[in-house]
């Protein structure tokens, strides 16, 4: 069996196709086994019990779980993901216009975790027997039994209420607005030179992918310190310090790029994490993303909304770890060969 | 193209790099100009067609944008708007409709007595589905007079035909506009003739409305209005005392009596035409009217309000707010515990032998749902009746509701901003109708024949009888009516609406 790159990520694709099924398929029978009744919950007061059922026979609700779901994913393969029953709108259409913004978060979240889980990781190593273990150790104890939606709360209270230093609802100031290219803000910013709403985009960011990145940091540096002790004893690294080197050269040139691999692969499942972790975040900062979405979705028991975000968390979740796989690929070359 | 503008120092701050610290600089809120207002709103509208759905939560909001045919004067009594006088026939099946002549659409055209019918009877015709083509399922024709005049011809009477035109989804949308876009691009893009045209908004973030200079009524003295989506309380509580928001409502009451005492805020607890009450069934462990009674004897509503809302609850003995037509004055239901056990015993229960009972709560829908469930079943327990609670969401309420499988008595909380009693006890106590608990044709009756009734005084009078009726028999436990809190800066002046509705169109700064 060969084992190239794109041998590599075609068989993945081929896995998670069936996956992304088997989830959808999970998602959509659950859904429709939770005693809750979107249509009374989006009719007039005064609708009476038979326009009810007849709204529910002309949705399709009355039909068999299994008819539903062929005809939902039927239309699913064919890029309609239905019609909200609370917004009134194509599912596809209200996904399209909060995803950008998930994913910019996402992504400043996972640079400051990366930045954050490394460095402090690096630092733990460094440390490590000696006064500051203790110390580092109580850091990332701390941050990481405090969930991420409390570090979201604190931060306001901080940043937004005590120092007053940041904001904290929304993508931009009250009085900005920029006109939509892309729905990256950040992008569309840039692309009409608008640096000084770019960085309002930005400090708006920062909270939220702050806390965001605390859910995921501590885990990181703890991984790459085990991995650096592990490395530290080989007999490479004991050559290394023999001949001389800096040890923050041996530790940077050699053993981190040894060690990162296990981190790596976590940063992989981490990150998908990342994704449901805006859920909570987003709703805290009234950041307009698919997680504010999905609650709004599951609190009018919006059915077509939360089978079509599932689906693309789950597409989300099995996209970054491709990605980590083959970066892994990319940096091993021993995991290229065949066994 | 570059904006000058945005090279606030915050902006270059922010693009200077992505080093924290370059960004740890003192954030000046912006100072708020006199005719700019940045509210935070905790709903969301799901939608820019404001006839598709009936949502209390946005009607302030669509009220900004658009307008009603008639509209309500802060103490609720029904007032000319776009339609400037009206008759309902006596037998309520025609209603003859005057409308302004100097009202303009956002893009300048004149609107009509057509927008008028295209609103409410051809979108019904063309498929569209809303909320406003059921309200008004009885509706057959519109017969459109002249530019300003026309007649509604309806299949049924409909007593609360002018009230409703005050309510949910009953906004005026243009037909040119509509036609020429549809009703999706519409959504994307609406106008109105509403004092305020829609610049922006991004779905869970923000609204940005302009002062519309052709408006028909009075011009606002506030140009701009920011409405910032915030659903979570804590965060419009940060929002207000850091001074990115100059109003929010919706907050936690220790929250509002803690930031009335900061200097430059300002804090209101408003009573409005919102009922807390206890939905009943009329079967199982409440088949029996003594267990009824003495569970609504049983509950202390002064000492509700005094712990869960600062006293400023008003204890409700009938399914209507004070000043509200279906009102009924003098009428009390009382606090007895003594009663309630005496009740109780008739039956063989006592709090050595209590009836089991369970009562459904939602947790976090309305401000103090299950703080108010645990203290009720406290009551309850005293005089021996002990009570199960059950947590439900929204969507399975109306689920048990649809397969009357609530419990014996549900915590729910009902708005009606028009006041009619129709909209309180008629749509609770109605059988026929989704919302009611209470299925026995005792109460369900003479409740259903009410919506026949025509003639107002004899209607209102209709309701009074059968809120005090409904009390008596147990078939309702009407527990306070509710309040809402806001918080602003004190230099604005606003105007308080009995049934909550917030319209800064109406507000100042001072």
């Amino acid at each position: 069996m060969s084992g190239g790159i794109f041998g590599v990520a075609l068989r993945r694709i081929g896995v998670s196709l069936p996956l992304i099924f088997l989830v959808s398929v999970l998602v959509f029978v659950v859904l429709r086994l939770i005693p809750s009744d979107p249509i009374a919950m989006s009719v007039p007061p005064n609708a009476t019990r038979d326009e009810i059922e007849a709204l529910r026979k002309e949705m399709g609700l009355t039909l068999p779980i299994y008819e539903q779901f062929g005809i939902w994913f039927g239309k699913v393969i064919s890029g309609e993901f239905g019609r909200s029953i609370a917004f009134a709108q194509p599912v596809a259409r209200l996904i399209g216009q909060s995803l950008p913004a998930t994913i910019e978060l996402v992504l400043l979240a996972a640079i400051f975790a990366t930045i954050i889980g490394l460095s402090g990781g690096l630092l733990m190593y460094r440390l490590s027997g000696g006064r500051g273990e203790a110390a580092t150790d109580f850091a990332s104890t701390l941050i990481m039994s405090i969930p991420e939606f409390l570090w979201a709360i604190f931060f306001i209270l901080l940043f937004g209420v005590a120092l007053n230093i940041l904001p904290f609802t929304g993508r931009l100031d009250a009085n900005i607005t920029v006109d939509k290219i892309t729905g990256f803000l950040l992008i569309d910013t840039l692309i009409q030179g608008r640096f000084g709403a770019f960085g309002n985009a930005l400090a708006h960011m920062l909270l939220p992918a702050m806390a965001l990145a605390f859910g995921t940091a501590p885990l990181l540096m703890r991984v790459l310190r085990s991995s650096l002790m592990e490395v530290g004893n080989e007999d490479y690294m004991t050559m290394a310090r023999l001949r001389g080197f800096p040890e923050r050269q041996i530790l940077v040139r050699h053993a981190f790029k040894n060690a990162f691999l296990p981190t790596l692969n976590l940063m992989g499942v981490q990150f998908s994490f990342l994704f449901g972790g805006t859920l909570l975040v987003e709703v805290i900062y009234s950041y307009p993303g698919l997680g504010s979405l999905m609650v709004q979705a599951v609190a009018n028991t919006d059915l077509p909304v939360i089978q079509g975000v599932s689906l693309v968390y789950a597409v989300a979740v099995l996209l970054i770890n491709l990605g980590v796989d083959l970066v892994a690929l990319i940096l091993n070359p021993k995991l290229r060969i065949a066994k | 193209m570059t904006d000058l503008h945005d090279f606030s120092r915050r902006g270059f701050i922010g693009a200077a790099g992505a080093g924290l610290a370059a960004t740890a600089l003192p954030n000046l809120a912006l100072a708020q100009a006199k005719d700019s207002l940045v509210m935070a709103w905790a709903v969301d509208p799901p939608t820019w067609d404001p006839i598709i759905r009936t949502n209390p939560g946005i009607q302030s909001i669509y009220k900004m944008v658009f307008d009603q045919p008639v509209t309500q004067s802060p103490d609720l009594k029904v007032i000319p708007a776009v339609v400037k006088a009206w008759k309902v026939s006596d037998d309520g099946k025609t209603v003859d409709l005057e409308f302004r002549d100097d009202v303009l659409w956002h893009d300048g055209k004149k609107m009509t007595a057509a927008d008028f019918r295209y609103t409410y009877f051809e979108r019904k015709e063309k498929g569209h589905k809303s909320d406003l083509a059921s309200v008004f399922r009885n509706l057959t024709d519109v017969k459109v007079e002249s530019d300003t005049k026309c007649t509604m011809i309806l299949s049924q009477p409909m007593p609360t035909v002018i009230q409703w035109m005050a309510f949910l989804a009953n906004f005026i949308v243009p037909k040119h506009y509509m036609e020429e876009v549809g009703p999706e691009k519409f959504a994307e893009k609406p106008i109105g003739t509403g004092p305020y045209k829609l610049i922006s908004y991004e779905r869970n973030s923000r609204i940005v409305l302009e002062a519309f200079d052709k408006y028909w009524g009075p011009k606002p003295t506030i140009k701009k209005i920011t409405i910032l989506i915030m659903k979570d309380p804590s965060a419009r509580v940060a929002a207000i005392q850091s001074g990115q928001a100059d109003w929010v409502p919706e907050v936690p009451i220790r929250e509002v009596e803690r930031l009335g005492k900061v200097a430059g805020l300002k804090a209101e607890i408003l009573p409005i035409t919102r009922v807390v009450l206890l939905q009943i069934r009329s079967d199982r462990a409440f088949a029996d009217q003594n267990v009824r009674l003495a569970a609504h004897h049983a509950i202390d509503k002064v000492a509700l309000s005094r712990a869960l809302y600062g006293g400023k609850a008003v204890p409700l003995s009938v399914v209507a707010t004070p000043g509200t037509p279906g009102f009924v004055e003098g009428f009390t239901f009382p606090y007895d515990p003594k009663k309630a056990q005496e009740l109780l015993a008739k039956s063989g229960f006592s709090p050595e032998k209590p009836v089991q009972v369970g009562m459904a709560s939602f947790n976090g829908v309305f401000p103090g749902d299950y703080d108010l469930a645990r203290a009720i079943a406290q009551m309850w327990k005293r005089v021996g009746i002990e009570a199960k609670i059950e947590v439900i969401e929204q969507p399975k309420y109306f689920e048990l509701n649809r397969g009357n499988q609530l419990p014996e008595a549900t915590l729910y909380s009902w708005d009606n901003a028009t006041g009619d009693p129709e909209m309180f006890a008629g749509y609770l106590l109605n059988p026929k109708l989704p919302f009611s608990a209470w299925k026995d044709p005792k109460v369900g009756d003479r409740i259903v024949k009410l919506f026949s009734v025509v003639n107002y005084e004899e209607r209102i009078k209709g309701y009074k009888e059968a809120n005090v009726f409904a009390a008596q028999e147990g078939a309702v436990m009407p527990l306070l009516q509710s309040v809402m809190t806001f918080v602003y800066k004190s230099g604005l002046k606003t105007v308080n609406y009995g049934n909550g509705w917030n319209l800064p169109q109406y507000w100042s700064w001072s």
